[in-house]
């Protein structure tokens, strides 16, 4: 079933078009990357469906609704958005961010109700932040703020997750985690969309790919139709070489 | 604990501000006492509050009614009111504040959000085109020199007459009242600080929510700046000591951040009217209090 669809949407910004008569479906219960070069309009694109760009042209469909007629907080029950990069300026307590996760279900001046606690306690059991939950948000390294806005999106138990660029700054252990959680989230009918330079690491969880460039996507389908040389060649001009994983037999990249 | 403190500092600022001062303790000079006191707990709460929102909503802890150039542009309005009706005029300080306050936003409005450091560049301008025009209005109009230059410094001792008395407690009430209705959201203000993007994924329509918030809190600049001037300081450095006495969560520190603002006004109003034969403008106090409180406070 398409939990997403898009129909024919163009995005600019000031004068400049980032996305260009783009069309495409998400199926449900998928993690799907979206890869491509710089200024690519990868971004742009998940930005869209999450609702953080509103000014474009053309209809998206979540569940068959129309995303400009969703109300936002409906919205946010649907959607949960991970962005590239947060810069805290205030010294949140861990578990109180991950806890804002539950504001599309709370009411002003109601306190968290069992079912919000339960949903900040998964989620930060998920992301292996319980032993964190009392630190400040500032005395975390990158990575692990980094997991602090996807376990808030997680108690946000959202149907669709978008991530930006999810494991830019985490380290091996933390990369394969995070990928490792998104993979199951998927198993528990929840459909996951990242954004990702890392054509390897997509390449090894996605079940399905889309490969952008210049505002429109160059090709979709799984990571073998995909990581191909003449495909990342033309798109990222770049001479790729492409060898099989030993174990998963997933193609991966070198580089020449 | 904390709690508690800051509830008997409160009443102490009061007492201290009731009791405190020359000449002979009588019953005219108690009504004026109290007078000033509803006026610094007004506007010492409100700057407070309201700088506590500002620097949540645009994620700057630098942002204040200053910094943001509406205390400016209110006092504009707030002298131009002067000139033309000859008393507190606190719709010319409003419409000074907003007509400010909307040029620092359109500046720094992009799609999906606002440049953060546009909009203190942006304040820091309209303020010093602000006081341009003031200092014009100061050469124009001498006979109200006296009353402009207190509105620059800020000031509690203004005089209640029969004629401006509606207006100030009308203006009072009001204000009360929007403080309450923002302090309802206190949830949004802790989730648009981590970030625009992460409070629109949330279900928090961003940019309707902070135009509303702007609005209302340079509506509360103007209406304080038109009673007691512009006063310096309060709104940059109490949000930052309540956060730090109470933590970042705006549910705590709004309310504390209220009180503490007050609290610091009406002591400052203290020093203000015994430290010398002459009273000192309270903005110079609060300033030199300030200062090396809040260096303390950081160091430690």
């Amino acid at each position: 079933m398409n939990i997403i669809e898009l129909k024919n949407v163009c995005f600019a910004y000031n004068s400049s078009e980032v996305i260009r008569n783009l069309s495409c479906t998400f199926k449900e219960s998928m993690l799907t990357g979206i890869i491509g070069p710089n200024g690519a309009g990868k971004s742009t694109l998940l930005r869209i469906i999450g609702g953080i760009l509103t000014k474009f042209q053309g209809e998206v469909l979540i569940l068959g609704e129309d995303l400009k007629e969703i109300k936002p907080l409906k919205r946010a029950e649907k959607i949960g958005f991970v962005p590239q990069e947060t810069n805290f300026t205030l010294n949140y307590r861990v578990e109180d961010i991950v806890a804002m996760g539950r504001y599309p279900y709370l009411k002003p001046f109601k306190s968290l109700g069992r079912e919000d606690l339960l949903a900040v306690e998964e989620a930060l059991e998920c992301t292996e932040l319980t032993e964190f939950r009392k630190r400040p948000i500032l005395s975390l390294s990158a990575g692990e703020r980094q997991r602090v806005i996807i376990a808030r999106a997680l108690a946000q138990r959202p149907r669709i997750l978008l991530l930006d660029e999810p494991t830019s700054h985490l380290d091996l252990h933390h990369q394969w985690t995070i990928m490792e959680i998104l993979k199951n989230l998927t198993t528990q009918k929840m459909t996951v969309i990242i954004v990702h330079h890392d054509l390897n690491l997509a390449s090894l969880y996605c079940s399905h790919l889309l490969l952008m460039s210049e505002g429109r996507i160059y090709a979709q389908g799984t990571p073998i139709e995909i990581i191909t040389p003449e495909n990342l060649k033309n798109v990222y001009k770049t001479e790729i070489e492409i060898i099989f994983h030993p174990v998963k037999k997933i193609p991966q990249v070198l580089m020449k | 604990m904390k709690k508690f403190l800051v509830i008997i500092l409160f009443f102490l600022a009061i007492v201290t501000d009731i009791i405190a001062g020359p000449g002979e303790f009588s019953y005219p000079i108690l009504q004026i006492r109290i007078s000033r006191i509803i006026l610094g707990i007004f506007a010492g709460g409100i700057l407070a509050f309201s700088g506590n929102i500002l620097q949540g909503l645009f994620g700057n802890p630098l942002v204040e009614p200053y910094t943001l150039g509406s205390a400016s542009g209110a006092a504009l309005g707030a002298s131009i009111g002067i000139i033309l009706l000859g008393g507190p005029s606190p719709l010319f300080a409003f419409a000074g504040a907003l007509l400010s306050g909307m040029f620092v936003y359109s500046v720094a409005r992009i799609e999906g959000g606002l440049l953060r450091d546009r909009l203190i560049l942006a304040g820091v301008v309209i303020s010093f085109l602000c006081s341009s025009l003031v200092m014009i209005i100061m050469v124009l109009g001498r006979k109200e020199l006296y009353e402009i230059i207190y509105l620059l410094m800020g000031y509690l001792g203004i005089i209640i007459t029969p004629e401006n008395r509606l207006i100030i407690i009308v203006t009072i009430i009001l204000s009360f009242i929007m403080v309450l209705y923002l302090f309802r959201f206190y949830r949004e203000f802790d989730i648009i600080s981590t970030g625009v993007e992460n409070a629109i994924g949330l279900g928090i329509d961003v940019q309707n929510f902070s135009r509303l918030v702007f609005a209302i809190t340079t509506l509360l600049i103007g209406f304080v700046v038109s009673l007691v001037g512009a006063i310096g300081f309060v709104g940059l450095v109490i949000p930052h000591i309540s956060r730090i006495l109470f933590g970042p969560k705006h549910l705590n520190n709004l309310p504390a951040s209220f009180l503490l603002g007050a609290i610091f006004l009406l002591f400052a109003d203290t020093i203000s009217r015994t430290l010398t034969v002459y009273e000192l403008p309270v903005g110079v106090v609060t300033s030199l209090v300030g200062v090396p409180f809040f260096i303390y406070l950081y160091k430690k």
